[in-house]
């Protein structure tokens, strides 16, 4: 009892000595010197995140084109807004986003979930396979676009010639990135390939938290390892696993620089996500008012999205 | 409840002598407490008995059957983690039940649930089984622990160090408890400790464990008063024994090097003793108190009577009462 009043006696003291060698020194209050350590921070937030996003907000309202600076701006109120979702290529391009961060995420995780378990065995060599499993995460998105493409090439791509290899079909009858029925899933293919490791990743990180004596007490317990695994394996890496998903389904859902490079959109409009539809409107048509509406749309879609998510990753979590 | 019968079993981690060679029976109903400082292979002795590591040699035997390479869960024992191992998204309920949920007991539901509430109110828990298991107190969460062993009617129940990382309060209070439902139950139990108090007032055995081998085992009276060692008297006894050169004494018995006084073989007096000895602190706790005197320049700790008045600088007097005799090698001499 003595020993303990007198060490928190000790804490509150230097605690209190403090400020007050603050003041002696430069005359700052705590107060300031917080605001001072916090204020370029601040200052760069609002400067590259903020006022962008409010001055994005008020373009939407507005007829403004960046090539046509000297036009005068009209405001024009919500008009953007009722054509965008009114207009059917709208609707058609966020089905496309839909299908691929669908796929992709359902694919990544299922994959990325099961090479974690795998991984997490601790078989011979697994820190060798982890190594390998996470190169295609570490690439250069421009990089993996680019040499897909040539991997899809039809005359002289290896992915054709391996799925020839195994069907038996003429590697030139098909063509990945130019059949509109192949190319929503071409491009899934690549995201898989490239972002399936760091699901893996989170996934392994969720399973490595799960202490060995909860197996060992359900072994006395006598669980099968079936059991363990929907019992004990999966409910305890359930927030892992949906923080993966989380950060796959946002990351996709704004996809640009990877599909751009494998098919531009095309063919025809089959792969053109939002972002593209989107990057066409503003630095090819220049309708700067119109994307800005179309960016703020996008981005109220993701946010509510991703809120309704965390609600239900909260709610897994405090199980 | 059976009789689990060791022979001889030894196990190594790497280059690391774990146990050398164990023998040690388990009856029927008893209580049996392993008590050595950490990382003398107590735990691994658990481990060995439920299955969770393999033995390098010798053979383990549960109710007359040779268990030695089954698996743990055919091995019908129940084990309380010292980290409560318990499954944190589950609430207290789905904690107790899942041992016997196991699809091979094919137990009707209404007898889990029978059975739960009947364990939650033998430990006190029985208003916490809809709570998650992450919220409740460390003593509450070892109850679980605990009760998640009782549900099942194993062979034996192995408890490391359950009760280790409670409070003193709390752990005096489950240790009545746990003999209590010992008793009731007629269980079997070999349970690892390094606390001394819990051994003598558990168990009905207790088996000294030092280095990886059994230094002595028997009723915590026998341990106490005819340890075969200065180990094992060092083991047990508060304030530990204070082990002193026997040259320092006339009249020791020939071949002995070390006298083991405790307490009660030393008396305290003015003067008229075998030795004097200088007083260098009194330590008040409350219906006692420890002396801490020097003797020719060596520690000697014993109990006093708080109303005897001694204080620092007092020059007493000792007289040796029947103490314990250990050669050079620390074993025990016969007085």
């Amino acid at each position: 009892m003595n020993e303990l009043s007198a060490s928190s006696r000790i804490t509150y003291r230097a605690v209190m000595v403090r400020p007050g060698v603050a003041r002696r020194i430069r005359g700052l209050s705590d107060r300031t010197l917080a605001w001072l350590f916090i204020t370029p921070t601040i200052v760069l937030l609002l400067a590259i995140n903020i006022f962008p996003l409010l001055w994005t907000i008020y373009l939407s309202f507005t007829n403004y084109r960046a090539n046509r600076a000297n036009v005068p701006t009209i405001w024009l109120g919500a008009d953007w807004y009722q054509s965008i979702l009114t207009d059917p290529d709208i609707w058609a391009a966020m089905q496309v986003t839909a299908h691929f961060v669908i796929w992709t995420v359902v694919i990544e995780t299922v994959l990325g979930f099961g090479l974690a378990y795998l991984i997490d065995k601790k078989f011979r060599g697994h820190g060798m396979w982890t190594t390998i499993i996470l190169l295609p995460m570490m690439l250069s998105p421009a990089v993996v676009g680019n040499f897909w493409t040539f991997l899809y090439q039809p005359q002289i791509g290896l992915f054709n010639y391996v799925v020839a290899f195994f069907t038996g079909r003429a590697a030139s009858s098909f063509q990945m990135l130019g059949d509109v029925t192949l190319s929503p899933w071409a491009i899934v293919i690549v995201d898989a390939w490239m972002w399936t490791p760091y699901v893996m990743l989170i996934c392994l990180a969720g399973l490595r938290s799960i202490p060995d004596y909860i197996y060992e007490a359900a072994e006395v317990d006598r669980a099968s390892k079936w059991r363990q695994f929907w019992s004990i394996t999966l409910p305890m890496a359930l927030p892992f696993i949906m923080l993966a998903v989380l950060f796959r389904g946002i990351e996709n859902f704004k996809m640009f620089d990877m599909v751009n490079l494998l098919t531009g959109g095309g063919p025809g409009s089959t792969t053109e996500v939002a972002s593209i539809t989107l990057k066409r409107a503003a630095f090819e048509s220049w309708r700067t008012g119109y994307s800005s509406a179309f960016a703020i749309i996008l981005f109220v879609t993701v946010f509510g999205l991703a809120n309704i998510y965390v609600k239900a990753l909260n709610k897994v979590k405090s199980r | 409840m059976a009789e689990v019968e060791i022979k001889a079993v030894s196990k190594a981690f790497g280059k690391t002598q774990a146990l050398s060679d164990l023998s040690l029976t388990i009856g029927d109903g008893e209580f049996v407490a392993l008590l050595g400082p950490t990382g003398a292979g107590k735990t691994t002795a658990l481990r060995l008995i439920a299955g969770l590591e393999q033995p390098d040699s010798g053979s383990i035997r549960i109710d007359g059957r040779d268990v030695t390479g089954d698996a743990p869960a055919d091995r019908d024992v129940a084990f309380v983690f010292q980290q409560y191992s318990l499954y944190p998204h589950l609430t207290v309920f789905e904690n107790m039940a899942f041992a016997l949920r196991a699809p091979t007991r094919r137990m009707p539901e209404a007898d889990i649930r029978a059975k739960v509430q009947e364990v939650a109110r033998l430990l006190h828990i029985e208003t916490k089984l809809d709570n998650k298991a992450t919220q409740l107190s460390g003593g509450q969460m070892q109850r679980v622990a605990i009760g998640r062993a009782l549900v099942r009617s194993p062979s034996i129940y192995l408890m490391d160090e359950p009760l280790s990382s409670l409070d003193a309060k709390l752990r005096g209070e489950l240790r009545l408890e746990l003999k209590r439902i010992q008793v009731d139950l007629g269980a079997t139990i070999l349970y690892v400790t390094h606390d001394q108090t819990e051994a003598m007032t558990m168990a009905s055995r207790i088996g000294v464990i030092e280095g990886g081998r059994l230094m002595q085992i028997g009723t915590p009276r026998e341990i106490y008063e005819n340890p075969i060692n200065a180990h094992v008297a060092a083991r047990l006894g508060q304030p530990t024994i204070n082990l002193l050169p026997a040259a320092l004494f006339a009249g020791a018995p020939v071949g002995v090097e070390t006298i083991g006084a405790r307490t009660e073989h030393l008396t305290i007096a003015r003067g008229g003793g075998d030795i004097s000895a200088t007083v260098k602190r009194v330590e008040h706790l409350g219906d006692q108190s420890h002396l801490h005197l020097d003797l020719a320049g060596r520690p000697v700790v014993t109990l006093a009577d708080p109303e005897a008045g001694f204080g620092a600088g007092d020059v007493v007097s000792l007289r040796l009462n029947r103490p314990l005799f250990f050669d050079a090698k620390g074993w025990r001499v016969a007085a």
